[in-house]
C-alpha cells in the first residue's frame, strides 16, 4: 500500500504553495534521498502549479503512518513554514486520492486535461531516478488507466471553461477557420487581451482601436496587431469579421446605428461582436439583426457555467469509475499480502528440489545426455507448480475474503511457515518482493531459470 | 447477374443506413471519441460505390439508359448528392452535413424501387432532347439537395447561436455559418444553369404535348416557382447582400418546391405514365 503527502490549492493558498517548487533537475536526487530512509522504499512526486505531492510506499512491514511522517518530514526540510497545509493519506484512502488526480477529480478546474501527462511525466522521471519499486510499477499504471476510462467514458473534459476561450469557439462557429479574417479590438482589459491572443493564433489579424493611440500601439504590439487612432472606429467596425469591446465608457460605444450602415457595406455579410465590458460597450438591438451575432460578459458566462455544470454531472460518473477502479487496486493489494507466503514455499520447495536434483546429475544420473538433463530440470518444475497452485490460490482468497469463516491468511502464514521453518529465508523472500512485476509473478520465472541453470551447470 | 445487381442494392442499403447512424450518433457525441466520424464518411463512400454498382447493373440488364428511367434517374440524383459532398466535404468542413446526405440517398435508393421502371417516351418528343433534359436536371437535383441541407443545417446552428445554448461537447460539431452560407450559395451557382436547361426543354415539351392535365400543370408551375426562388436568392445576393438566414429560407423553399415536382413525376411514373 502507498501514502500520498502533500499540499493543493484546496489545503494551501498560491503564496504557501510557490514556497514548496522543487526545481525539475534536482527532483531525482529528492527522491533519491527520501528512499534513503529507513520508512520509506519507493518515490514519486507530482508537482503542478496546483499541488505538490508525494507518493510513497513503505519498506515490508513498515507501518504506513510512518512512511506518512518521512515524507511530511522530508517536504516540509525543503519548505519552512509549508507543514500545516500538508495533509496526509494512507493505504486505501491514498490510493483514491490518487486516482481522483490523475482523473482530474481533484483539479481546480475539474476535468482539466494536463494533469494526467504531469502524471505520467512525474512516473517517468521516478523511474529514471531509480526511486519506483514494485508497489508504485503497479499502482501508477492503475492510476493512469482509471484517468483514462474517465476521459473517455464521461463528457468530463467536454466543453470550454474559460470566457476567452468559448469566446473564440463561438467565433469558430461562425467562421471556421480564422485565418483571412480580422478581428478588432475596441479598448483594453485582460480578458479582451487574451481571446485577441487566442484569435490571433487562430490565424486573425488583430486591429486594435483605442481612445489613446499610444495605449492601443502598447496592446497592439502585445498581440500581434496593429493599432489605429479612436476617430477610425465607425470604419474599422465596417473592416471587422469580430469585433471584441472592453472599454470602460458608461455609454454604448459600438451603437445600432453604426452597425446597421457597416451591415450594408459589407453586404451582409456575418460579424460577430463580443461585449466585455460592465457597462456594455455594444447596443443589444444588434443582435437581433440578420448575420450579426452579439455575446455579452454574461452570455459567455452562462455558457462557461454551462461548461462547468456539465462536468459537475459528469463528475459522478467519474467517481463512480474511480472507485471501481480503485476496488479493483485494493482486491490486488489484499492478494499481494500472500505473495511473500508464496514466494516462501516456492523458495523452499525449489531450494531442496535443487540440491537433489544435483546430487543425481553428480551421481546416478551423470550420463544423461544435455537434452534429457534439460527435459528433468522442466519436469521438476512442472511438479512444484502444480504443487503450489492449489495452495497458491487458497493463500490469495484468504487474503482477499478475509471470512471468519476460514482459515485467515495470518493463521495460513504461520502454519505454512512453522511446517517448513521460514525464517532462515526471509531475506530471500524480501529480496523478491522488490523485483519489478514482471519477474516476481509467482515466482515461476526464478524458478525455471534456476533449475535450469543447475542442470546446465552440473553437466559442464 | 441480376442477383449482383440486388446484392450490391441490399449492401449499399446497409452501408448507407449504418452511415446515417455514425453520422447522427457523432452529432450527439460525448466523449472524445472520434472512431464514428472516421467511420461515417467511408462507410457513405462505400453506399455510394454499391449504390453506383447496383444503377448501372441494373440499367444494363433492363437496357435502360439510367437517365431514361425515372427510377435510375431517381437513384442517380441521390448518388450525385452523394459524391459532391464526399469530395466537398474537407474542403468547406461540411462534416456534420452527412447526417443529412445519407438519409436522403437511402430514401432515395429505396424509394425509387416503388417507382415503374421502364418508361415510354412522350410521342413527338425529340428523344436526345428528353435525354438531355433529365439528365440536366438529374445533375441539378443532386447538386440541390446538398444545398438545401445546406440551408437546413444553417438554421439549426444560427439558431443555436442565437439562443446561446452551446450543447457542450456536442454543438460545435455542427458546420461554421460561412461554410453553410458559401455551400449552399456555389451549389445554386452550379445548379441553377442545369435547373434553367431543364426548365427551358421542359417548357419546349409541354408545348409539344397533346394532353395537358392539372398534374402536369402543377409541375410546370413548381418548376417555374423552383426556377423563380433559387434565381431570385442568388440574384438577390449579388445585388442586396441576400445572404444567411433569408438565403437559407430561400434555397429550402426552393428545393422544396423542386421535390414536389418530382414526387408528382413518381407518382405519375407509378401509375404506368410516361415520363
Amino acid at each position: 500500500m502507498i501514502v500520498v503527502v502533500g499540499l493543493s490549492h484546496r489545503t494551501a493558498p498560491i503564496a504557501v504553495r510557490e514556497k514548496l517548487v522543487l526545481n525539475a533537475d534536482g527532483l531525482p536526487d529528492f527522491l533519491r534521498a527520501l528512499v534513503q530512509r529507513p520508512e520509506v522504499s519507493e518515490a514519486l512526486l507530482v508537482s503542478t502549479c496546483n499541488r505538490v505531492e508525494l507518493v510513497a510506499a513503505g519498506r515490508p512491514g513498515q507501518d504506513l503512518a510512518h512512511v506518512a511522517q518521512a515524507c511530511i518530514d522530508a517536504l516540509a526540510a525543503s519548505a519552512p513554514g509549508i507543514a500545516p497545509h500538508l495533509y496526509a493519506h494512507v493505504g486505501g484512502a491514498a490510493v483514491r486520492h490518487l486516482f481522483r488526480v490523475a482523473a482530474s477529480l481533484d483539479s481546480m478546474v475539474l476535468g482539466e486535461p494536463q494533469i494526467l501527462g504531469q502524471v505520467k511525466d512525474a512516473y517517468e522521471v521516478a523511474r529514471k531516478a531509480g526511486t519506483v519499486g514494485s508497489v508504485l510499477h503497479r499502482t501508477l499504471p492503475r492510476a493512469i488507466r482509471a484517468a483514462k476510462r474517465v476521459r473517455t467514458e464521461t463528457a468530463i473534459g467536454g466543453g470550454q471553461v474559460s470566457v476567452p476561450s468559448i469566446a473564440v469557439d463561438l467565433t469558430r462557429d461562425i467562421f471556421g477557420d480564422l485565418s483571412g479574417h480580422s478581428a478588432l479590438l475596441v479598448g483594453s482589459g485582460e480578458m479582451a487581451e487574451a481571446v485577441a491572443r487566442l484569435l490571433k493564433v487562430g490565424g486573425a489579424k488583430i486591429v486594435v482601436v483605442g481612445r489613446t493611440l499610444s495605449r492601443a500601439e502598447e496592446l497592439a504590439s502585445a498581440v500581434g496587431g496593429t493599432a489605429r487612432p479612436w476617430e477610425e472606429l465607425r470604419q474599422c467596425v465596417v473592416e471587422a469579421d469580430v469585433v471584441v469591446s472592453s472599454t470602460s465608457a458608461p455609454h454604448y460605444v459600438i451603437d445600432f446605428d453604426m452597425v446597421s450602415a457597416a451591415r450594408k457595406s459589407r453586404r451582409g455579410r456575418s460579424q460577430f461582436f463580443i461585449d466585455l465590458a460592465v457597462p456594455r460597450d455594444i447596443d443589444p438591438r444588434i443582435d437581433k439583426l440578420d448575420g450579426e451575432f452579439l455575446y455579452n460578459i454574461d452570455d459567455l458566462s452562462k455558457v462557461v457555467s454551462e461548461s462547468l455544470s456539465t462536468r459537475s454531472r459528469e463528475a459522478t460518473s467519474a467517481e463512480a469509475i474511480v472507485g471501481r477502479e480503485a476496488e479493483g487496486y485494493d482486491r490486488w493489494a489484499d492478494a499481494e499480502q500472500a505473495t511473500p507466503t508464496i514466494v516462501a514455499l516456492r523458495t523452499r520447495l525449489t531450494a531442496s528440489l535443487e540440491e537433489e536434483l544435483g546430487r543425481s546429475l553428480r551421481g546416478k544420473l551423470k550420463h544423461l545426455p544435455p537434452d534429457d538433463r534439460a527435459a528433468l530440470a522442466k519436469m521438476l518444475e512442472s511438479a512444484v507448480n502444480r504443487l503450489l497452485h492449489q495452495p497458491t490460490i487458497r493463500l490469495r482468497q484468504a487474503a482477499i475474503e478475509r471470512s471468519s469463516d476460514t482459515l485467515s491468511l495470518e493463521q495460513l502464514s504461520a502454519a505454512i511457515s512453522e511446517l517448513f521453518s521460514f525464517d532462515a529465508d526471509a531475506e530471500s523472500v524480501s529480496a523478491v518482493e522488490n523485483e519489478p512485476p514482471e519477474a516476481d509473478a509467482e515466482g515461476n520465472l526464478g524458478l525455471s531459470l534456476s533449475l535450469r541453470a543447475r542442470a546446465a551447470s552440473s553437466r559442464s | 447477374m441480376e442477383e449482383f445487381a440486388w446484392i450490391a442494392f441490399y449492401l449499399g442499403v446497409i452501408a448507407y443506413s449504418v452511415a446515417a447512424t455514425l453520422f447522427f450518433l457523432d452529432l450527439a457525441r460525448r466523449d472524445g471519441s472520434n472512431v464514428r466520424a472516421q467511420w461515417a464518411p467511408r462507410l457513405l463512400a462505400l453506399g455510394g460505390a454499391l449504390h453506383a454498382v447496383y444503377v448501372i447493373t441494373a440499367s444494363f440488364l433492363s437496357h435502360i439508359c439510367p437517365i431514361d428511367s425515372l427510377r435510375f434517374a431517381l437513384s442517380f440524383s441521390a448518388l450525385i448528392a452523394v459524391g459532391a459532398y464526399l469530395v466537398l466535404r474537407e474542403r468547406l468542413r461540411l462534416f456534420a452535413l452527412g447526417a443529412f446526405i445519407a438519409p436522403i440517398a437511402l430514401t432515395f435508393l429505396v424509394g425509387a424501387q416503388f417507382v415503374e421502371k421502364s418508361s415510354e417516351a412522350v410521342l413527338g418528343v425529340s428523344r436526345t432532347l428528353l435525354m438531355f433534359h433529365i439528365a440536366a436536371n438529374v445533375l441539378g437535383v443532386g447538386l440541390f439537395l446538398i444545398a438545401g441541407a445546406a440551408g437546413s443545417v444553417y438554421l439549426v446552428q444560427e439558431h443555436r447561436l442565437r439562443t446561446k445554448k452551446r450543447v457542450v461537447g456536442g454543438g460545435s460539431r455542427l458546420p461554421p455559418l460561412d461554410s453553410l452560407d458559401l455551400t449552399a450559395h456555389r451549389l445554386l451557382l452550379a445548379g441553377f444553369p442545369l435547373l434553367t436547361f431543364g426548365v427551358v426543354t421542359g417548357a419546349v415539351f409541354t408545348h409539344q404535348l397533346t394532353s395537358f392535365g392539372s398534374a402536369d400543370f402543377m409541375r410546370s408551375f413548381l418548376g417555374y416557382a423552383t426556377w423563380l426562388m433559387l434565381g431570385a436568392v442568388l440574384v438577390l445576393r449579388k445585388t442586396a447582400g441576400f445572404r444567411g438566414r433569408k438565403a437559407a429560407y430561400g434555397t429550402i423553399a426552393g428545393v422544396l418546391c423542386m421535390l414536389i415536382v418530382m414526387l408528382i413525376y413518381a407518382a405519375r411514373a407509378s401509375n404506368g405514365g410516361s415520363l
